[in-house]
């Protein structure tokens, strides 16, 4: 369901009243972004409209507004069309930001967008620049559904809104309670106690039960075919596609890379031996054999004799060379790449194949044989 | 099986001769365990020392931690195929010196790179509610070896002179009534009047061929384990003295006293004895060093639960670093495959602390995962008043004030079901 699609501009219980009039000072200044749709422009034909800005809440905002306490004021409301604010993203960003830092806000605020695509995708973006570049705290909310929450989880709080704007109240209610948190600097706890999308960062926590008591309680409630908390929810990836098999191989360059931690003696770009955060390319022109006196090995994750004893156990210049000279491959590239796989986090592992891609795309290289312990 | 451990709680260690237990105090005799240890000819000297929960102490870097255990007389062997025969542990009467502990201390960090203080006891401050070692009265056991000893020999004499010191201890308890007489109900796949209750087995890992084991490592009634296939050990055996930590665990929180404590075991005795379920029995097995390895041993394990203990569920454990895990996972696989149950205690490897790098496996059936923490976590701790260590530059090193990572605490990090640290997904 895309809500600025289906939906006419909505109907919300208006604030009518405050019980008690705007105090003289506002102790929380909150600027608030929505699409066209919550913004009270227009449906989906009104989606390509630019940025308009208002000095006071609109829609959602009167109710966020009285539900973060008397002593906050939404004094600045940033509306735009969901397909501009997607087409122009640079643009939005840069002018969103200037309004914000004027208005001298504690807090930024961003839909709720529920699993509308586009307006998510905008509110991630904006909360994500405001967060990070003018260090206010930043708050949204979409379903789980919504592309914006892979694309800015890490990075933001997301309370889980659902799919369903009747819940918009309960919703509303959410994202206040973690606002004042976050303005206040009070601990935020866990997803499902404050009602944010898991964000992916492992805290550690004393527990009263030791680990072999939840061990045994998690068994037995899955044998009882009972509800369980797993701590760790799966790990899922995206696939990686196959590439294309090498057309030719005798006449391809091969390169060898590995991350058994095989460095030239005296380890000279230091590659740490446990989560490396570095990588080494290394020449072995004009060798047909890999000297044990010549080379060590950075890694302490596996029983690193044998590839000290020979390094071409572990990098295998010697098979590779008779391979060239009996025109198996075409030729062998003058270097090879080493780093140490170790207890590598993704983040860090991401960047390490990347850097190493864009050099073996510069040195013209058809095919890589990966070496792994 | 039948293993009644003696218990006599300790509430206070002195030094005095001659070496005995008065009531709840037990009195150590240095120069008799001074004799005791100089045999072993790596260690030229020694030093004892006592640490008092509460007290503002620290001690390190701890290579082992060990609770003082005698077999009765004409009962058995202690630490069987290490200091003794490797007759079958878990049979008789164990004297065991509850509340207390023997802590041996290294005279080097077991990973420099990844930790210059290695593991550290503390008895005092925040940290303390962390670990159950901090609760105990401690013998610190200070081994001074010849210089030069390959890293494999002295490890070794620490792990010698650790557990005869704890023997030789709770042999004052031989002529003494125990406070409390601690007997567990029969366990095996074939215990009779368990009807209808859920058969249960534990699968534990006790080395990782990450590393190749030395010749005369003690780890499996003092086998070093190189060839062995996963074998079915009686729960009374862990808890007896036939398996000890190998000699390189000492950074990765396995302990002899958790062992002898084995809290996943202890806590199968409590759920079997309570008749929520029927404890079958237990598997010791290894991780393998490449994939035919692990395939040879995850089918086994997987076979002789199936097989042999016949259970409906197993709760599992890794030893180790990281490689462990892809064993620990294919395991509990292939025993879900066999329509067995399984849940998997695994520890953090994230070092970015994102949930994206914290599971070594990506395997849908393993879905029952406890999750220690302790990667993420640091102490602020006080300059101490005393520093017990093997060196100079540990004491100054350990002195404090400092920050501690809590994987550096002994005990936090407890990879056998004793860590009451979880990292907690945000």
């Amino acid at each position: 369901m895309d809500v600025g699609a289906r939906h006419a501009v909505p109907v919300l219980t208006p604030v009518a009243s405050r019980l008690v009039p705007y105090p003289e000072e506002f102790n929380m200044r909150i600027a608030h972004y929505l699409n066209q749709f919550f913004g009270g422009i227009g449906a989906e034909e009104h989606a390509g409209k630019g940025l308009e800005v208002r000095d006071s809440a609109v829609g959602p905002g009167r109710l966020l507004e009285s539900l973060l306490g008397n002593d906050a004021r939404i004094v600045l409301t940033l509306v735009c069309g969901d397909n501009y604010a997607v087409e122009h993203q640079e643009e939005i960003t840069a002018s969103v930001m200037a309004k914000v830092r004027q208005a001298n806000v504690d807090l930024f605020v961003a839909g709720p967008c529920f699993d509308a695509g586009r307006y998510g995708m905008a509110a991630g973006a904006l909360c994500r620049a405001v967060q990070a570049e003018l260090s206010i705290s930043a708050v949204t909310a979409m379903s789980e559904e919504n592309p914006g929450v892979d694309l800015y989880r890490d990075a933001l709080y997301i309370i889980d809104s659902g799919t369903t704007i009747a819940n918009m109240r309960n919703v509303l209610d959410k994202m206040a309670r973690l606002s004042r948190k976050l303005v206040t600097k009070e601990p935020i706890g866990l997803p499902h106690e404050e009602g944010y999308l898991r964000r992916g960062w492992l805290r550690d926590q004393l527990v009263e039960k030791k680990a072999a008591t939840r061990l045994v309680d998690m068994l037995l409630a899955k044998m009882n075919g009972e509800p369980f908390d797993s701590e760790m929810p799966p790990t899922a990836f995206a696939p990686i596609p196959m590439p294309a098999g090498v057309k030719n191989l005798s006449r391809a360059k091969v390169m060898l890379i590995t991350d058994g931690g095989l460095v030239p003696r005296g380890n000279p770009d230091k590659i740490e031996g446990t989560a490396a955060t570095r990588w080494g390319s290394y020449s072995i022109e004009g060798r047909d054999d890999l000297r044990a006196e010549d080379y060590e090995v950075s890694h302490g994750g596996y029983d690193t004799r044998f590839v000290q004893e020979d390094p071409d156990r572990l990098v295998p210049l010697d098979a590779l060379r008779e391979m060239e000279k009996n025109g198996v491959i075409g030729k062998l590239h003058n270097e090879f790449i080493s780093t140490c796989g170790r207890s590598n986090p993704l983040s860090n592992t991401r960047r390490l194949g990347r850097e190493m891609a864009e050099k073996i795309k510069r040195d013209g290289v058809d095919a890589v044989i990966l070496t792994s312990t | 099986m039948q293993l009644s451990l003696a218990h006599h709680p300790i509430s206070e260690i002195q030094f005095g001769v001659p070496a005995r237990l008065e009531g709840a105090v037990l009195i150590v005799d240095p120069a008799t365990l001074r004799r005791m240890i100089l045999e072993d000819e790596s260690i030229v000297s020694v030093d004892f020392d006592i640490a008092r929960p509460g007290e503002r102490c620290r001690a390190g870097p701890i290579f082992d931690v060990i609770e003082p255990r005698a077999k009765a007389p004409g009962c058995g062997a202690d630490f069987p195929g290490i200091l003794g025969a490797p007759i079958t542990a878990g049979i008789g009467t164990t004297h065991v010196l509850t509340g207390a502990a023997v802590s041996v201390l290294a005279e080097i960090s077991p990973d420099p790179t990844r930790s210059a203080t290695g593991r550290v006891l503390e008895m005092s401050g925040a940290p303390v509610e962390a670990s159950e070692y901090s609760s105990l009265q401690h013998l610190i056991v200070i081994p001074h070896t010849k210089p030069g000893l390959p890293r494999q020999t002295l490890e070794k004499a620490y792990r010698l002179a650790g557990i005869r010191v704890a023997v030789e201890l709770a042999r004052s308890a031989w002529n003494h009534l125990p406070v409390d007489l601690q007997t567990f109900e029969p366990v095996g796949p074939g215990e009779k009047g368990r009807d209808g209750l859920a058969r249960v087995a534990y699968v534990g890992q006790i080395f990782s061929r990450q590393r190749k084991p030395a010749v005369d490592e003690p780890i499996l009634y003092g086998a070093n384990t190189d060839g062995m296939l996963p074998v079915m050990l009686h729960p009374d055996e862990w808890l007896d003295g036939a398996v000890v930590p190998s000699l390189h665990s000492w950074f990765g929180g396995t302990e002899t006293y958790f062992y002898q404590n084995h809290p996943i075991i202890l806590e199968l005795y409590q759920r079997h004895h309570a008749r929520e379920i029927n404890f079958v029995g237990t598997v010791a097995t290894i991780a393998g060093s490449d994939n035919f390895d692990r395939e040879r041993h995850c089918r086994a394990a997987a076979n002789l639960v199936k097989w042999n203990l016949n259970a409906d569920g197993v709760v599992l454990s890794k030893y180790g670093g990281g490689l462990p895990h892809a064993d620990l996972a294919e395991t509990a696989r292939l025993l879900e495959g066999m329509g067995i149950k399984t849940s998997v205690m695994v520890s953090d490897v994230s070092r970015d602390r994102r949930v994206e790098s914290a599971l070594l496996f990506n395997v849908p059936e393993v879905d029952a995962i406890v999750y220690n923490g302790g990667n993420g976590k640091q102490w602020q701790v006080p300059r101490v008043d005393r520093v017990i260590a093997a060196t100079p530059e540990f004491v100054e090193l350990l002195t404090g004030p400092m920050t501690i990572e809590a994987s550096n605490i002994v005990g936090v990090t407890n990879q056998q079901g004793a860590s009451r640290m979880r990292a907690m997904v945000y």
